[in-house]
């Protein structure tokens, strides 16, 4: 239902080390956002394609589609950066309108080409964790990094019940669908209004017969699960460590620069 | 068409292109790896106080009834997938709600931050909305500043006896767009514009996302007002449970 959580249970990287993937991603992705260099920016976005597609086995149709989602936001947000609006022309382009210039500068036009490149390689540190790791075994890692129990169990049980809602709001859905409930836009915001309505309710008793369900097995404020223990290899980790001290080099050497 | 008017016409092109491609995820979340690094830790530090308060507001609540923990689960998976499904848009663009105004609402700005991370962050993994290292400043607008608006609106509202639906409006309407402020804040913070500074930054990026944005906080206030009046008329005693209605108020 939810398509990257679909493809995380197929990725051939699914059982691999939990925590090394947690590492790898995040470290590549801090290292990728201080530096803010080019270098290292193309060279996670090389990595991390050819992890996820090619090790992990992704389809590369779903990949090049799930790095479009966050295209508009950029699109927009760099263009707001791009454009200025000034009575003097600036170095770029300029058009004229009236009195004003609409306006760039080519500073800023590096800015946003630099800034397109880091968001993207960013973007993929995101899409190896999600797409290769499934959210329980992220809870995982998160557990073992001494999160509150309350947290994690708390995250738990709303990872569980998503799914839950999701498959109650599409019946529901599909239910108006075939009753002309999306006929026009007033029965469509009234169909929106009342599936929601419904889902509430519907959910708040699901979590009482759950919690009934829960007490009658004993339950004491944590659900005790057994997680499997994965070793992570010697070769992988020697790889992840020589990786990130190259990231580590490089974005020393842009903060020196 | 001069050489000018083409490559405007091209870039035109291209640009509805990748607006008809990809799907625009209206809510306004900051994408992974736009802020700089300073940023993201700056953000993440001021909402630290609020999720404290939340988290301790979580924790009494747990202690007090431990029936609460499966309440408060499934209220979050409520905000996770009304934030996820999509809306009824004019334009035909695919757009969200943001829920946070009905959070707020329906739970309290306490409870709302917490959740709110929790579900900025599946929604991040899951879908690709937000990202790890903008969650500070996401949770910021949507989990912390939007949520404490529509919350004291709300009850402003009621005081002064304001209609509930109105109110109701007004609050889910107002947070929202507050919410879009702060995040065009957020971003000309980092991206002062280099005539005029962080204030004329901060217009562009409000012109810039106003075109998506506030129809899309008209269409939440509407579909938040019309899911209170189906939770009045069919959840009752649900509403009674997490104190939204007064025993009175609730027939």
């Amino acid at each position: 239902m939810i398509l990257i959580d679909k493809l995380c249970y197929q990725s051939k990287l699914r059982y691999v080390n939990a925590t090394e993937k947690f590492v790898y991603a995040v470290l590549s992705l801090v290292f990728c956002i201080v530096s803010r260099s080019a270098a290292a920016a193309v060279l996670v976005f090389l990595a991390n394609g050819i992890l996820t597609v090619g090790k992990g086995k992704i389809p590369l149709s779903h990949y090049i589609k799930l790095l479009l989602v966050p295209a508009a936001f950029l699109l927009l947000g760099t263009a707001a950066m791009l454009i200025d609006l000034s009575r003097a022309p600036m170095d770029a382009f300029a058009f004229r309108i009236g009195e004003w210039y609409l306006t760039g500068s080519t500073a800023s036009l590096t800015r946003v080409c630099r800034l397109w490149i880091t968001a993207l390689s960013a973007v993929t540190c995101l899409y190896f964790l999600s797409l290769n790791t499934t959210m329980t075994d992220i809870l995982e890692v998160l557990r073992k990094m001494r999160l509150p129990t309350l947290l994690i169990e708390l995250m738990m049980l709303i990872y569980r019940f998503i799914f839950l809602l999701l498959e109650t709001a599409s019946a529901i859905m599909t239910a108006q669908e075939s009753r002309l409930g999306n006929r026009d836009y007033r029965t469509k915001v009234r169909s929106f209004g009342a599936m929601a309505s419904a889902l509430f309710v519907q959910s708040m008793r699901r979590s009482d017969a759950l919690y009934d369900a829960l007490e009658s097995r004993c339950y004491d404020g944590t659900i005790r699960v057994l997680s499997q223990e994965r070793p992570a290899k010697k070769k992988e980790i020697v790889g992840i460590a020589l990786f990130e001290s190259l990231l580590l080099l490089i974005t020393i050497w842009s903060i020196i620069e | 068409m001069t050489k000018k008017e083409k490559i405007l016409l091209k870039a035109s092109i291209a640009l509805a292109a990748v607006f008809a491609v990809a799907p625009a995820s209206n809510a306004m979340h900051i994408m992974e790896g736009y802020l700089p690094a300073g940023y993201c830790v700056a953000w993440g530090v001021i909402c630290l106080p609020f999720l404290i308060a939340g988290f301790v507001s979580l924790k009494n609540k747990v202690r007090e009834n431990r029936r609460n923990m499966t309440l408060i689960a499934m209220a979050g998976a409520f905000i996770f997938v009304i934030s996820s499904l999509k809306i009824p848009s004019v334009t035909g663009s695919c757009s969200h709600m943001t829920g946070t105004g009905l959070g707020a609402i329906l739970l309290g700005p306490a409870a709302v931050s917490i959740l709110g991370i929790i579900v900025l962050l599946f929604q991040a993994v899951l879908l690709a909305h937000g990202g790890l290292t903008t969650l500070g400043a996401n949770t910021f607008s949507m989990a912390v500043a939007g949520p404490f608006v529509s919350f004291g609106l709300y009850h402003l509202c009621r005081k002064l006896k304001v209609n509930r639906r109105v109110s109701v409006f007004l609050a889910a309407f107002l947070g929202d767009l507050f919410t879009y402020c702060v995040t065009s804040i957020q971003l000309a913070l980092a991206y002062p514009s280099e005539a005029g500074g962080v204030g004329a930054s901060a217009l562009k990026f409000l012109g810039v996302f106003a075109p998506t944005q506030l129809p899309l906080a008209v269409i939440e206030g509407i579909l938040t007002v019309v899911i209170v009046i189906g939770l009045e008329t069919y959840a009752g005693p649900e509403l009674k449970s997490i104190g939204f209605l007064r025993k009175k108020e609730a027939k």
